[in-house]
C-alpha cells in the first residue's frame, strides 16, 4: 500500500498534489478575470469602482492621515462629502499597502493596474480560503472541488473581473475566510480561533457593508445550536470570543462606528451574546442545583427574560434609541417597498428582484447541486453542516430578493456543490471495493459504506486526492470532453488491473453467479457511465462559465464595442473622450451637473465638481438636480446658475442605440424630482395623449420643453436628415429643437455625451431668448 | 522737481547722442521676418556696422532684443556675412547678448554681419474666434525698428507670409501677394508699431511641456522611449459645432480641428502604445515602413487624440516603443560604451482626415516646444557618466531607483532645454559610460539570491515545531486529531 515516489511518502505526494492542484485553481481564477483586460485595457470599470479608485490615488499620494479627515468639497457641490467618515476603506488600505510593498521592492507599478488585478488576485485567495472551508466541512476533495468550483462561478466573477475594483472584490475573500475560521474555531473551541475570527470579521467590516450578513448568520448559527440543545464549552468560547473582539474591532471603522450598539442590525447578535451567557450559566448551574429545582428555575427565567427583554426592545425601537432598520433592509422583506418610498433604490438595476434564470446564468449546474449539498449535510448533521444549511437558505432567499446578492449565495452554493460532488465521486470512482455479489450482501455493504465513508474522511487518504486529481483536471477545462472520457477509462482500466490482481478483491464467487469478466463490467459499466455524465457536467459548466465571463461579465461599461458586419470590432470609446475634454479644456474649478450615474466617474476622469454622484447620500439634491433636468430651459437655467454650474453633460444614446442613456432613465429622473417637489413635477405631465412616453413632435408639452429633451436632441435632426429615428426608441425625431441659455460645448464621436456650457446672463440684462433673436 | 525730472530723462538721451556719433554705427540694417514657417518665426537681420571712432578699436559687437519678445527666442546665430564664420555669443541680460568679432574692429573700418533669430509662437490668431471651418487669420506685430544699443542711420523689415496678406499697418507696402515692406526708415525717424494680418490655415501647435524619456537596458537589449507632451493648439478660438464637425468630415472639407498626431519613429520600433491620463486610446494606427532620401528606414505612428483639438483645445498623453539597443550603443575595447541618441523626436499635428495623410504632413514643422525635458537612464552600474550636447547647457545627473534596483541604483542623465529650435530635431546627444560585464549578471544573481532566500525561509518554518507541549505535537496535527474524534 505505501508506495513511496520521488522520495516521496504518501502524504508528501497529496499534500503535494493537492498545493499543485490549488495552484491551478487559482491560476484559472485569475485568468478567466482578464478577459476584459485583453479584450479592452487594464481600465476601471463601471461607475463605484472609479470612487473606489480615486480614493485610493489620494490614499496613496496623501497618505493616510489626511486619508482619513478627507473632506472632499468637489462631490456634492455646496454641500461636500466627509470622504474619511463615509466609507469602507479596507479595499483602499489593502491596495495602497500592496502599492507601497511593491514600491519598496522598486517595482514601479502603476496604482491603478494594482486597482485593475486587485479583484482577480482575491478570487484566487477566495479560492483557496472555500478550499479550507470544504476542508473544514467535509475533505480535502470536497474542498478542492468547491474551490474549483468558486473559481470559476459566474456568480462571483460578475463582481470581481480584472477593473472591478469594488468593495465586493475582496469582501467575498474575507466572507468566506471569517466563516471557515468561525467553523474550525466552533469545532475546535479554540479562543485562537475565535480572536482569528474576529480579526476576519475587522478585515470584513472595513471592506464591505455586507458585513452584516456575517454578523447576522453566525449569531443565528450559535441560536440555532442553543435550540437544537447543542450547547457546549466550545461554542461558547468561539462565540465569545468572536463577539467581544469582533464588536469592539469593528467599532473602530468610523462609518460603522457605534452602531453595533443601537441598530436593529446588529442586536441579533447582542442579543444571541447575552442568551448564550444565560445557556452557559444555567448548565453550570444545572451541575450544582438538583433537576426538579432547576427545571423551576429555568421556567421562571425563560419566560420572565422573554418578556423583559422583547419589551425593552421594543420600547428602546419606540423611544428611537435603537435605530430602525434602514430602507434598503426594509426592502429585502417586501420587494415592493422601495418602489413605493424610495424611487432611488428602486431605479438601481442590481436592486431588482432576480429573475430566476439568473440563477442557473450565474451558477449553472451548482444551482441543483445545492440540495443535493443541503440533504448531504441533513444526513450527517453536526455543527458546521447545521451552519451550512442556515446559510443557503438565507442567501437563497436573499439571492432571490435583490439580484447582487447571489454574490452571497455563490460561496456556499460551491461549497455544498463540493459536498455533493465529492459524495458523487466518492461512490462511483470507488473500484477498490468489492463488487456486491448478492442484493444482501449489497444491502450489508452499503450500510457499511457510511462507516467506511468516514474513517475515509478522517484521515486524507490517497483515494481521496487520487480521486480528486482526476476530475479536477477534467473540470480545469483544459481537458476537453473526449480528454477527461479517455482518462476516465484509463483510470477504470487501471482499477480493473488491480482487481485482477486480485490484491484488494478477495471475492469468491458462488456457482450460481456470472462469470468474473461479466461481474467485473457489471461493476464497472454504471460506474463509467455516471461519471463520464458528471464530466460532461462539468465540462459544459467549465464551458458555460467562460462563456458568461467573456460575454456577459467582461464589459468595463467605461469602453463600449460592437461588431461590425464583418466581424471586426469597434471601440466606442465617447465616455471617456467626454470626460476628457472636460479634464483638459475648463477650468479646474468647474461644476459640472449631470445625473448621478456619472458623477463618480466625472470625479474620477475628468477630475471636475459635480453635484451629485453615486453616493446618492442626500435624496433632495438629488431630487433638485432631476427638477432642474425636467424643467422647462428659463426655470433649469435659473436654478443652475443657483447652483453655480458651469456645464450640463447628458448621455444620448439615439445615434448609435445604447439604451442605457438618460432619456430612458429620464422617467426616475422626474419620479424622484416629484418625491421632493411634488407641486413643481408631476409624472403624468411627461407621457402624450395616448399615455405613452414619447420623444418626436406628439411628444407632451412638458417633455418637449424639458431640458433634457432639449440638450439631448438639439441640432440632432440636422444630421439624421428630416425622416431620421432615434435607434433606442424607434421614434421619429423632434423637428425643432431651440435651445438658448445653453451652448453646445463639446459631443462626442458617437453623440454619446453632450456637453452644454451656461451661458453667462446676458451683458445688457436680456433674456437669452431675446438677445438670440436679436 | 519738476526739472530734475525732466533732467534725469533728457540726461542720458544727451550722453546716448554723443557716444553715438563716437562709436559703433549701424549704417544699414535689413531684416526679414520669415513667417512661412509658422509657430516658429524667422528673423534675419542684415546689418553692417562700422567703427566711428577715432582711436578706439571694437572687439565685440551687442545684439538686443525687445523684452516682450526674450521669453519666445529659440536660437540665436550670427555670422560673417563674407566668410561665413559664426561669432562666439554670450548673454548678457534676458535682452542683450554680446558677440566676439574674430579680429577687432579698427577705426573706420566696415563689417556686415548676418544675425539669425529663431522666435516660436510669436504670432497671434485675429480675429481671436472664428467659425470651426472658416480659414485662420494671424496678425504679426512688431516695433518697425529694429532694437539696437547702436545707433541705425537705414534699415528697412521685409515681412514673408505663407498665406495672402490681408491687412498692414500705413507705411507698409506690398510686395507681392505674400510679402510686405516697412521703411525704409532714416536717422530718427520711427514707423512705430507695426502690424501685418494675413491667412494661414497650417496646423500651428504648442508643447507646453514635452519630456523624452530613454530607458536602456543591456539585459535585454532594449532602448526604450517614452516622450511625454502636454499640447496646446494656437489657432483661432471657435464654439464646437458638432453638426458642422460631421458635415465637413462627410463632405470631406477643411476645418480648423487636429484629428491626427503624426509621430516618426525608426522602422525597428516595436511594442508601441498610446496612452493618456485615463488610459489607452484605442484609436490610433502605424504606418507601413517607408524610406525617404538622406533618412534611415521609418514608421508613421498615427495617433488620434480622443477630441479633435481645436484652438486653445489642450491634449495632454504619452507614447512609447522600443528599440533594439545595438543600433544605438558603441563598445570601445576598454568596456567604455558609447550612446548616440536623437536629442529629441519630431511630432506634427494634422488636421486633414485619415485618408488624406501624406509624408509630407508628417515632416511639417508644426509644433513648437516650450519646455523640453530629455531624461537618460542608464543600467545600473554604469560609471564614470560624459555627456556631450548639441546646445549650450549642461547635463544633470540623477540617481534613480528602478525595477529591482538596490545597492547603487541608476543615474539618469537630464538635460532641460527652453524653445527647441527645429535645427535641434536632427541632432543627436552622446552619452559615454564604462560598464562592466559583471554588472549585467547583478540583476539576474539578486533576483536569485531573494527567491533562494525565501525558499530557504519556508523550508526552516515548515521544519519548525511551533505547539506548546513539550512533545512537539503541532497545531495541524492537533486539528487533524480533533477531526477524527
Amino acid at each position: 500500500m505505501v508506495k513511496k515516489v520521488l522520495g516521496l511518502t504518501v502524504a508528501d505526494q497529496a499534500s503535494l498534489l493537492r498545493i499543485a492542484i490549488l495552484g491551478l485553481i487559482s491560476l484559472v481564477a485569475i485568468g478567466s478575470r482578464l478577459y476584459s483586460v485583453i479584450r479592452f485595457e487594464s481600465v476601471i470599470h463601471e461607475f463605484d469602482p472609479w470612487f473606489n479608485y480615486r480614493t485610493t490615488r489620494y490614499l496613496v499620494n496623501n497618505g493616510f492621515d489626511k486619508f482619513w479627515n478627507w473632506f472632499d468639497e468637489t462631490a456634492w457641490y455646496p454641500l461636500g462629502r466627509v470622504v474619511g467618515g463615509t466609507l469602507y476603506p479596507g479595499i483602499m488600505v489593502t491596495s495602497a499597502t500592496i502599492y507601497n510593498a511593491l514600491h519598496l521592492l522598486n517595482i514601479p507599478v502603476d496604482i491603478r493596474n494594482v486597482c485593475v488585478f486587485l479583484a482577480p488576485a482575491f478570487s484566487a485567495l477566495t479560492a483557496i480560503a472555500t478550499y479550507h472551508l470544504g476542508k473544514e466541512v467535509k475533505n480535502a476533495t470536497a474542498g478542492l472541488l468547491a474551490a474549483a468550483f468558486m473559481g470559476v462561478a459566474p456568480g462571483y466573477i460578475s463582481r470581481s473581473v480584472a477593473g472591478s475594483y469594488d468593495n465586493e472584490g475582496i469582501a467575498i475573500f474575507l466572507l468566506v475566510f471569517t466563516f471557515f475560521l468561525w467553523l474550525r474555531s466552533v469545532r475546535l473551541g479554540s479562543a485562537l480561533y475565535g480572536a482569528l475570527t474576529a480579526l476576519s470579521y475587522f478585515y470584513m467590516v472595513s471592506a464591505w457593508g455586507g458585513y452584516v450578513f456575517i454578523i447576522n448568520l453566525v449569531p443565528l448559527h450559535v441560536f440555532a445550536l442553543l435550540a437544537m440543545g447543542r450547547f457546549s464549552n466550545r461554542l461558547y468560547v468561539a462565540y465569545s470570543t468572536f463577539y467581544v473582539i469582533g464588536t469592539l474591532a469593528s467599532m473602530q471603522i468610523p462609518f460603522v462606528g457605534f452602531q453595533p450598539t443601537f441598530t436593529s442590525e446588529h442586536m441579533a447578535a447582542l442579543g444571541v451574546f447575552g442568551l448564550i451567557q444565560l445557556v452557559a450559566f444555567a448548565s453550570f448551574a444545572r451541575t450544582l442545583v438538583p433537576e426538579n429545582h432547576f427545571r423551576v428555575l429555568l421556567r421562571g427565567a425563560v419566560v420572565s427574560l422573554f418578556v423583559v427583554g422583547l419589551s425593552g426592545l421594543v420600547l428602546l425601537t419606540m423611544s428611537g434609541v435603537i435605530a430602525p432598520w434602514t430602507g434598503r433592509f426594509y426592502s429585502l422583506w417586501d420587494t415592493g417597498y422601495a418602489k413605493i418610498h424610495i424611487p432611488i433604490i428602486a431605479s438601481v438595476s442590481e436592486h431588482q428582484p432576480t429573475a430566476w434564470p439568473n440563477f442557473f446564468f450565474d451558477l449553472n449546474m451548482l444551482i441543483w447541486l445545492l440540495p443535493a449539498g443541503i440533504y448531504f449535510s441533513f444526513r450527517e448533521l453536526s455543527d458546521n453542516h447545521v451552519f451550512l444549511i442556515l446559510y443557503s437558505i438565507f442567501a437563497a432567499y436573499f439571492a432571490s430578493v435583490m439580484v447582487r446578492l447571489i454574490l452571497t449565495l455563490t460561496p456556499i452554493v460551491c461549497v455544498l456543490a463540493g459536498v455533493a460532488m465529492s459524495h458523487v465521486f466518492e461512490t462511483y470512482l470507488n473500484f477498490r471495493d468489492v463488487p456486491p455479489s448478492s442484493p444482501v450482501k449489497a444491502s450489508a455493504v452499503s450500510s457499511a459504506a457510511p462507516a467506511a465513508d468516514k474513517a475515509q474522511r478522517a484521515a486524507d487518504t490517497v483515494s481521496d486526492d487520487v480521486a480528486v486529481e482526476d476530475t479536477d483536471s477534467a473540470s480545469g477545462h483544459k481537458k476537453r470532453g473526449k480528454g477527461a472520457k479517455k482518462s476516465a477509462a484509463k483510470a477504470a482500466e487501471a482499477a480493473t488491473d488491480t482487481s485482477a490482481d486480485g490484491a484488494a478483491t478477495p471475492s469468491t464467487p458462488a456457482p450460481n453467479e456470472l462469470s468474473p469478466g461479466l461481474k467485473r463490467f457489471y461493476t464497472i459499466f454504471p460506474k463509467f457511465v455516471v461519471m463520464s455524465c458528471f464530466m460532461f457536467l462539468l465540462c459544459m459548466f467549465q464551458w458555460h462559465c467562460s462563456w458568461i465571463t467573456s460575454t456577459a461579465y467582461s464589459s468595463p461599461s467605461v469602453v463600449l464595442s460592437s461588431r461590425g458586419p464583418d466581424g471586426s470590432t469597434f471601440i466606442i470609446d465617447d465616455f471617456r473622450e467626454a470626460y476628457y475634454w472636460l479634464r483638459k479644456n475648463t477650468k479646474p474649478d468647474a461644476k459640472v451637473l449631470s445625473w448621478w450615474d456619472y458623477g463618480y466617474q466625472l470625479a474620477g476622469m475628468a477630475d471636475r465638481t459635480t453635484l451629485v454622484d453615486n453616493n446618492t447620500w442626500n435624496n433632495t439634491h438629488i431630487a433638485t438636480v432631476g427638477k432642474i433636468m425636467a424643467s422647462d430651459e428659463d426655470t433649469a437655467y435659473e436654478l443652475a446658475r443657483r447652483h453655480d454650474v458651469d456645464y450640463v453633460l447628458v448621455v444620448f444614446g439615439a445615434m448609435l442605440g445604447y439604451s442605457g442613456d438618460d432619456i430612458n432613465k429620464f422617467l426616475w429622473m422626474v419620479r424622484i424630482a416629484q418625491g421632493v417637489y411634488p407641486d413643481d413635477i408631476k409624472e403624468e405631465a411627461f407621457y402624450n395623449q395616448q399615455g405613452r412616453y414619447a420623444i418626436s413632435d406628439d411628444a407632451s408639452p412638458a417633455m418637449r420643453n424639458s431640458l433634457m429633451h432639449k440638450l439631448s436632441y438639439y441640432r440632432f435632426a440636422e444630421v439624421m436628415g428630416g425622416r431620421g429615428t432615434d435607434k433606442v426608441r424607434g421614434q421619429k425625431l423632434p423637428t425643432s429643437v431651440t435651445l438658448d441659455n445653453f451652448e453646445e460645448a463639446y459631443t462626442t464621436e458617437n453623440w454619446m455625451v453632450r456637453i452644454y456650457k451656461v451661458k453667462d446672463l446676458d451683458n445688457l440684462g436680456r433674456s437669452h431668448h431675446a438677445a438670440s433673436k436679436f | 522737481m519738476r526739472v530734475l525730472a525732466t533732467l534725469c530723462l533728457v540726461i542720458p538721451w544727451v550722453c546716448l547722442a554723443s557716444s553715438a556719433t563716437k562709436g559703433l554705427v549701424n549704417t544699414n540694417v535689413i531684416r526679414t521676418v520669415d513667417l512661412q514657417g509658422l509657430p516658429f518665426v524667422r528673423e534675419q537681420v542684415g546689418v553692417v556696422i562700422q567703427n566711428d571712432h577715432d582711436s578706439k578699436v571694437f572687439k565685440t559687437y551687442t545684439i538686443s532684443i525687445d523684452q516682450d519678445k526674450a521669453p519666445n527666442l529659440s536660437q540665436l546665430q550670427v555670422f560673417e556675412r563674407k566668410s561665413g564664420h559664426s561669432l562666439d555669443l554670450t548673454k548678457e541680460t534676458p535682452s542683450t547678448y554680446r558677440a566676439v568679432l574674430r579680429r577687432g574692429l579698427l577705426p573706420g573700418e566696415k563689417l556686415s554681419l548676418n544675425i539669425d533669430f529663431v522666435f516660436v509662437s510669436l504670432v497671434q490668431p485675429r480675429p481671436q474666434a472664428v467659425k470651426q471651418s472658416d480659414d485662420q487669420s494671424w496678425l504679426w506685430a512688431d516695433n518697425s525698428l529694429v532694437p539696437s544699443v547702436y545707433p541705425t542711420r537705414k534699415q528697412k523689415t521685409v515681412v514673408r507670409t505663407k498665406g495672402d496678406v490681408r491687412a498692414f499697418t500705413d507705411g507698409g507696402a506690398r510686395d507681392g501677394k505674400q510679402s510686405v515692406v516697412f521703411g525704409p526708415f532714416t536717422g530718427e525717424q520711427d514707423g512705430g508699431r507695426v502690424e501685418v494680418g494675413f491667412k494661414d490655415n497650417s496646423e500651428q501647435m504648442e508643447a507646453l511641456t514635452h519630456r523624452r524619456e530613454y530607458f536602456v537596458s543591456h539585459w535585454a537589449d532594449d532602448l526604450n522611449v517614452l516622450e511625454h507632451y502636454a499640447l496646446r493648439s494656437l489657432g483661432p478660438e471657435s464654439a464646437f459645432d458638432k453638426v458642422d464637425q460631421m458635415v465637413s468630415k462627410y463632405m470631406h472639407r477643411r476645418d480648423n480641428l487636429v484629428k491626427t498626431l503624426l509621430v516618426k519613429v525608426p522602422a525597428e520600433a516595436r511594442e508601441m502604445y498610446f496612452v493618456d491620463e485615463i488610459g489607452n486610446v484605442s484609436t490610433s494606427a502605424v504606418s507601413k515602413q517607408r524610406r525617404a532620401k538622406g533618412e534611415d528606414a521609418f514608421r508613421v505612428m498615427q495617433l488620434r487624440p480622443r477630441y479633435p483639438i481645436s484652438g486653445g483645445w489642450n491634449y495632454t498623453w504619452w507614447h512609447g516603443y522600443s528599440l533594439p539597443l545595438s543600433r544605438y550603443l558603441k563598445v570601445s575595447p576598454q568596456s567604455r560604451h558609447h550612446l548616440r541618441l536623437p536629442f529629441i523626436g519630431s511630432m506634427a499635428a494634422c488636421a486633414s482626415l485619415e485618408g488624406e495623410l501624406t509624408l509630407a504632413m508628417a515632416n511639417a514643422q508644426n509644433t513648437a516646444v516650450r519646455q523640453y525635458e530629455l531624461r537618460v537612464t542608464l543600467p545600473e552600474g554604469a560609471r564614470d557618466i560624459a555627456v556631450e550636447l548639441p546646445v549650450a547647457g549642461r547635463a544633470r545627473l540623477e540617481p534613480t531607483k528602478y525595477y529591482f534596483d538596490s545597492i547603487g541604483g541608476r543615474t539618469a542623465v537630464v538635460i532641460t532645454h527652453e524653445n527647441v529650435a527645429p535645427e535641434l530635431y536632427a541632432r543627436h546627444i552622446l552619452v559615454s559610460y564604462s560598464y562592466s560585464p559583471w554588472a549585467l549578471w547583478m540583476k539576474p544573481m539578486m533576483v536569485g539570491s531573494a527567491f533562494f532566500v525565501l525558499f530557504v525561509l519556508a523550508s526552516i518554518a515548515s521544519r519548525m515545531e511551533y505547539g506548546l507541549a513539550p512533545g512537539g505535537r503541532s497545531l495541524g496535527a492537533k486539528s487533524k486529531a480533533a477531526k477524527k474524534d
